[in-house]
C-alpha cells in the first residue's frame, strides 16, 4: 500500500517536469510548426546561468529567478535573431522543409559546445532549497520528499499562470489566434511575429524551471536535458502537439506509466516503457490521446 | 563506337572509381589508408541520410542509433554465431533494415516531426539500453574483429589497407545499388513523395508504405555504415554512437547538397577534416579539457547551420546559381 502511494506521489513529480518540457515544445510547435530540438540546450543553458548565480549568490531561489528570466530572454533571442532569419533566407528547394529543424539541431550543438567550453563536462548539482530526504509517513520513509513536494507546486503555479494567460488576457487570445491560423490574425492586426517571439519566451522560461527543478535530484552537464527532451517530446506526441492540455496530460501518462513499470517490474524499464507508449500513440492515435475535431493541418 | 545506356555508364564509373582507389591505396602511407576508410564509411552513412531526406523528404536525427543496430548485429553475429565477417557485415544491413522497417511502417508512414523525434529518442536512451542488457556488454561494448588479411595478399600488405578495401568496397557496391535504385522508377517515386505528397497520392502511389520502404533501405544502409564502424575501430560500445554523430551525419549530408548523391565522398572528407583540424587547433593555442573536446562538436554544428544559411540545397547551388527559378 505504501509501495502504492509512494509511486504515485512519485509519478506526480516525475510527470510534472515532463509537463513542462513538453509544455515548452507545444508552445514552440504551436506558433512556428518546428519541433525545438534546441530546447535542451536552451535549457541546459539556463540551467548553468541558474548555477552560477546560486553558488555565487548562495541562494537557490535568486538562481532560480535568474533562469527562469535568462530562459525567457535566450527564448526570445533564438527567434528574433536566429530562427526569423533562417525562415527569411531560406525559402526554396526541397530543404525548406527541414531547415528549420536542422537549424534547430545545429544549434543545440552550438550551446552544449559553449557550455561545455564554459563550466566544462564535470557532473555539477545544486543543492536543493528544501530537503531532499524521503518524508516519514507512519514511521516509514518513503521514496517523496519535500523537494518532490515543492516540484509539484510549482509546476501547479506555474500551469495556472499558463492559463490565466492563455485564456484570460488580450495576450494569450493573440497567441491563440496566431496559432490556430496566422493568416487570419495578421489580417485582424495581430503581430504575429512578434506574438511568436512571447511564445518562444514562454517556452524558455519553462525549460528553464525544469531545469532548475530536475537538477538537484540529478546532474548538470552538457548533455543532461537531452533525456528530458526526450520524454517531453514523447508527452507531447501523447497529447497530440498541439495542445497545452494534452501536453500536461501526456507528461501525467509518461510519469505515471514509467514510474509504475519500474517500481513493479523492473527498473531497467524507464526507456523500454517511454518507447512502446510513443509507438502505440503513433501506431493507434498519432494525432494524440485526446484528438477529436481536426484543426491546422500542415 | 558502343552507345551505353546510362545503368552501364554508371557501372563502368563505379568500376573506374574502385580501380584508381586500389591504386591509391598502393601508395599512400598506414594513417591515410585508415582515414580513407573513415571516409568511405562516413561516405555510406551520409549517403543513407541523403535517400532518407533527400529523396523522401523526412528527417532522422538519430542515425546514429540506427547504426549502432547493425554494428551490435554484426558483433553478436562473429562473436556468438561464428559467421565470417563478410556476411556479418551484410546481416548488420539486414537486421538494420528490418528494424527500420518496423520502425517506418510505425513512424515514418507519418508526416510532420514524429521520425525525427522518435530516432532522437532511440539515439539519446541508446547508452541506457546498451548497458542494462548484458549481451550488448554495457559501457565496454564488445570486440568485433574483422580479422586479419588473406595470406595469399603477402606479407606486406596491412591490416589498414584491409580495412581501407573493406571499406571502400563495401561503399562503393552500396552506393552503386543506391544510384541504380534512385535512378530507377523508384528514385521518381522518392522525389515525387518529398515534393509533393499530395500529388504523388493522387497518382495512385501508396505514400505511407513507400516513406517507410525508403526509411527501411536508408536503415539497412546505415547499419552495413554502423558495422564498418565499429570494424574499424575493432569494437561496439553506446560510446561509438553518440547523438553527436547523428548531427555530424546530418552535416555530412547538407554540406554536400541534401539531394545529392555525388557528394557524399566530400562530405565524409569533411567529417574525417572536422577532428583533425580541431586537433591542430588545440595543440597550436592549447585550452582546457572542455576546449578539447566540445571543439569538434562546436565545428561541425556551426558548419550545419552556415550550410543551411548560404547553401541550404548544396554547393552546386553556388556553381548554377544562374539557372534556379522558383
Amino acid at each position: 500500500m505504501l509501495e502504492f502511494v509512494t509511486a504515485i506521489l512519485t509519478s506526480l513529480s516525475t510527470g510534472a517536469i515532463y509537463a513542462l518540457m513538453s509544455t515548452a515544445l507545444v508552445l514552440v510547435w504551436r506558433s512556428t510548426r518546428v519541433i525545438n530540438f534546441a530546447q535542451a540546450g536552451q535549457a541546459v543553458l539556463t540551467t548553468y546561468i541558474g548555477y552560477e548565480i546560486t553558488t555565487r549568490s548562495g541562494s537557490y531561489w535568486i538562481g532560480f529567478i535568474a533562469a527562469v528570466l535568462s530562459g525567457a530572454l535566450i527564448g526570445a533571442g533564438i527567434d528574433r535573431f536566429f530562427m526569423r532569419p533562417i525562415f527569411k533566407r531560406v525559402k526554396s528547394g526541397p530543404i525548406v522543409m527541414i531547415a528549420p529543424v536542422v537549424a534547430t539541431l545545429g544549434l543545440l550543438g552550438i550551446i552544449q559546445a559553449i557550455v561545455g567550453f564554459i563550466w566544462g563536462l564535470n557532473y555539477l548539482t545544486i543543492a536543493a532549497p528544501v530537503s531532499t530526504e524521503g518524508i516519514k509517513v507512519f514511521g516509514s520513509v518513503i521514496a517523496f520528499s519535500p523537494f518532490n513536494l515543492m516540484i509539484l507546486i510549482s509546476v501547479t503555479l506555474s500551469m495556472i499562470l499558463l492559463t490565466i494567460l492563455f485564456q484570460k488576457t488580450n495576450l494569450g487570445l493573440a497567441l491563440r489566434a496566431s496559432a490556430y491560423s496566422p493568416e487570419i490574425a495578421k489580417l485582424s492586426g495581430i503581430k504575429v511575429e512578434a506574438i511568436r517571439t512571447i511564445g518562444w519566451a514562454l517556452a524558455g522560461a519553462a525549460g528553464g524551471l525544469a531545469g532548475m527543478l530536475y537538477v538537484p535530484g540529478s546532474y548538470l552537464y552538457p548533455n543532461s536535458m537531452e533525456v528530458l527532451l526526450v520524454f517531453g517530446f514523447i508527452a507531447a506526441v501523447i497529447g497530440g502537439l498541439d495542445s497545452l492540455f494534452g501536453a500536461v496530460a501526456g507528461a501525467m501518462i509518461l510519469g505515471f506509466a514509467i514510474n509504475f513499470s519500474t517500481t513493479y517490474i523492473s527498473y531497467k524499464l524507464v526507456f523500454p516503457t517511454a518507447f512502446v507508449i510513443l509507438i502505440l500513440v503513433l501506431l493507434i492515435k498519432p494525432g494524440g490521446v485526446f484528438s477529436s475535431k481536426k484543426g491546422r493541418k500542415d | 563506337m558502343v552507345k551505353l545506356s546510362p545503368n552501364r555508364k554508371r557501372l563502368f564509373a563505379f568500376i573506374l572509381l574502385g580501380w584508381v582507389l586500389l591504386l591509391i591505396s598502393d601508395r599512400v602511407g598506414e594513417l591515410r589508408q585508415y582515414q580513407g576508410s573513415f571516409v568511405a564509411m562516413y561516405a555510406l552513412a551520409i549517403a543513407s541520410i541523403i535517400l532518407l531526406t533527400g529523396y523522401s523528404g523526412q528527417l532522422s536525427l538519430g542515425h546514429s542509433a540506427l547504426m549502432a543496430v547493425g554494428a551490435y548485429a554484426g558483433a553478436l553475429s562473429i562473436n556468438n554465431l561464428k559467421l565470417h565477417p563478410a556476411i556479418a557485415l551484410v546481416v548488420a544491413a539486414l537486421i538494420a533494415g528490418v528494424f527500420g522497417l518496423f520502425l517506418g511502417f510505425v513512424v515514418a508512414r507519418l508526416s510532420g516531426p514524429y521520425l525525427a523525434g522518435t530516432t532522437l529518442a532511440l539515439a539519446v536512451s541508446l547508452p541506457t539500453i546498451a548497458n542494462q542488457f548484458p549481451i550488448l556488454g554495457g559501457e565496454q561494448g564488445i570486440v568485433f574483429d574483422i580479422g586479419t588479411p588473406p595470406q595469399r595478399f603477402g606479407e606486406e600488405f596491412s591490416q589498414y589497407k584491409w580495412f581501407f578495401w573493406i571499406s571502400s568496397l563495401a561503399a562503393l557496391i552500396s552506393i552503386w545499388m543506391l544510384s541504380n535504385l534512385l535512378a530507377s522508377r523508384y528514385g521518381r517515386v522518392f522525389r515525387a513523395l518529398r515534393d509533393n505528397s499530395v500529388a504523388a497520392q493522387l497518382s495512385g502511389i501508396n505514400v505511407g508504405r513507400l516513406k517507410a520502404v525508403a526509411f527501411a533501405i536508408s536503415s539497412g544502409i546505415a547499419g552495413l555504415a554502423g558495422g564498418l564502424l565499429v570494424m574499424l575501430i575493432s569494437g561496439v560500445s553506446p560510446s561509438a554512437f553518440p547523438l553527436s554523430l547523428s548531427f555530424a551525419l546530418l552535416t555530412g549530408a547538407v554540406v554536400t547538397g541534401v539531394y545529392n548523391l555525388k557528394g557524399v565522398m566530400l562530405g565524409g572528407l569533411v567529417l574525417v577534416a572536422i577532428p583533425e583540424i580541431a586537433e591542430s587547433v588545440v595543440s597550436r593555442i592549447g585550452g582546457s579539457e572542455g576546449f578539447t573536446t566540445t571543439l569538434p562538436g562546436f565545428m561541425v554544428s556551426a558548419l550545419l547551420i552556415l550550410a543551411v544559411l548560404f547553401t541550404p540545397n548544396g554547393p552546386g547551388q553556388l556553381l548554377h546559381h544562374h539557372k534556379k527559378k522558383h
